[in-house]
């Protein structure tokens, strides 16, 4: 049994959980973090991103915890990690500049679920969960999966 | 899968269609397809249970809603971002809320205000615009506790306090917090008389920083705390 492969999904799928539960206590909280951003103005847009994204963190989370569509899960959560990932770099550095302190000395509430963090150890847990994600994509660890992929492979 | 083998008999050496006979189709999605096919559905369904939970639960969020009704607040932080040696974000969000027509208060002014005899006869009133865990940490003693992101729980306990009030006085972390302006800016709108309303814009921060005391737990609960515990 590829045991790694089983752990790293349960790892990446119990943390976004985590993070979306937390997330999800204090919505109107994450409403204000992800209005910092300053991406979208528009009202409609902004609730409803600060609204849905925890529950689909949970949602992404209990699918990899019970091993369903692991491969369409992983790439969803690759495909939030990365842009989201850069989002944060680039505040970090708009707030190092303001702040005229080192990189690694800035210190905020990204909006990740973590509360504030400083941002070294905030872009080295992001990169191991993509890490985790493009591991989940290519595919191993099938055993302890409910339905590991959605799609049916063709019978014979 | 598509229909129409061919039979051969060994004892003919003719052919027959047999349209029984199935043979695997092609494989026309790759690999790659297919996940993108599975995150397409993940998304959609998640968006789906995203948007009911929120629904479901009692603290979501009202999509259509203004919860940051104070004009010009990304104006004033996207100045903050480019040009952050000119003003603080504290200092913005003052000129902010003058622009907006409320009243500031200082920390003098403030604690001033709370050992003013109208404070005990409760014409001077304070409101805490946190949430209700942070409130319960310690607020200003007697405060009241008016949440702007879930008004409609405080309304109908806040409202007759602030129109029999002679002088309101909001505040909330204090800094660049914007949660008392949302808060007066919302009572506004319900009708509460600008000329009542006014920011302690140094906010719990600077009231314990100055050493006054705080209440812990629910309002007039008894339960006081010194500066800096």
């Amino acid at each position: 049994m590829d045991t790694f492969t089983v752990l790293a999904r349960w790892l990446l799928g119990a943390t976004f959980v985590y993070l979306g539960f937390h997330k999800a206590l204090d919505p109107a909280d994450f409403l204000k973090l992800v209005r910092q951003y300053d991406i979208v103005q528009n009202t409609l847009f902004l609730n409803s991103i600060a609204a849905a994204l925890p529950w689909f963190e949970i949602f992404c989370g209990l699918l990899l915890l019970g091993g369903v569509a692991v491969r369409g899960t992983s790439l969803t959560l690759l495909l939030m990690l990365v842009p989201f990932t850069i989002l944060v770099f680039h505040r970090a550095l708009i707030l190092q500049a303001a702040l005229a302190i080192p990189f690694c000395a800035v210190k905020f509430d990204c909006g990740c679920g973590t509360g504030a963090e400083f941002i070294c150890r905030k872009l080295l847990e992001n990169f191991l969960l993509i890490l985790l994600s493009i591991w989940l994509l290519a595919g191993r660890g099938r055993q302890l999966s409910l339905r590991f992929s959605l799609m049916k492979s063709p019978s014979h | 899968m598509s229909r129409g083998g061919y039979i051969v008999h060994a004892s003919c050496k003719n052919r027959v269609k047999d349209n029984s006979i199935q043979y695997p189709a092609p494989d026309r999605q790759s690999a790659a397809g297919k996940v993108f096919v599975e995150a397409l559905l993940v998304v959609v369904a998640g968006v789906a249970v995203a948007f009911a939970a929120n629904q479901i639960s009692p603290r979501g969020l009202a999509l259509t809603r203004n919860y940051f009704p104070a004009e010009n607040n990304h104006t004033a932080t996207a100045a903050a971002n480019a040009n952050p040696a000119a003003l603080s974000p504290a200092q913005l969000l003052a000129a902010q809320m003058r622009k907006n027509g409320l009243q500031l208060l200082d920390g003098g002014q403030a604690a001033k205000l709370f050992h003013d005899t109208r404070f005990k006869q409760n014409t001077v009133v304070f409101i805490d615009a946190r949430d209700e865990s942070h409130y319960r940490e310690g607020h200003i003693p007697s405060a009241y506790e008016f949440d702007p992101y879930h008004p409609d729980k405080y309304f109908a306990a806040i409202l007759p306090i602030c129109r029999a009030a002679e002088q309101i006085v909001i505040y909330c972390n204090g800094g660049d917090c914007e949660d008392s302006e949302t808060a007066a800016i919302l009572l506004r709108d319900v009708g509460i008389a600008n000329q009542k309303l006014f920011i302690y814009g140094g906010g719990i921060t600077e009231w314990t920083n100055n050493g006054l005391l705080v209440e812990v737990g629910a309002r007039n609960s008894g339960k006081l705390r010194g500066a800096n515990k």
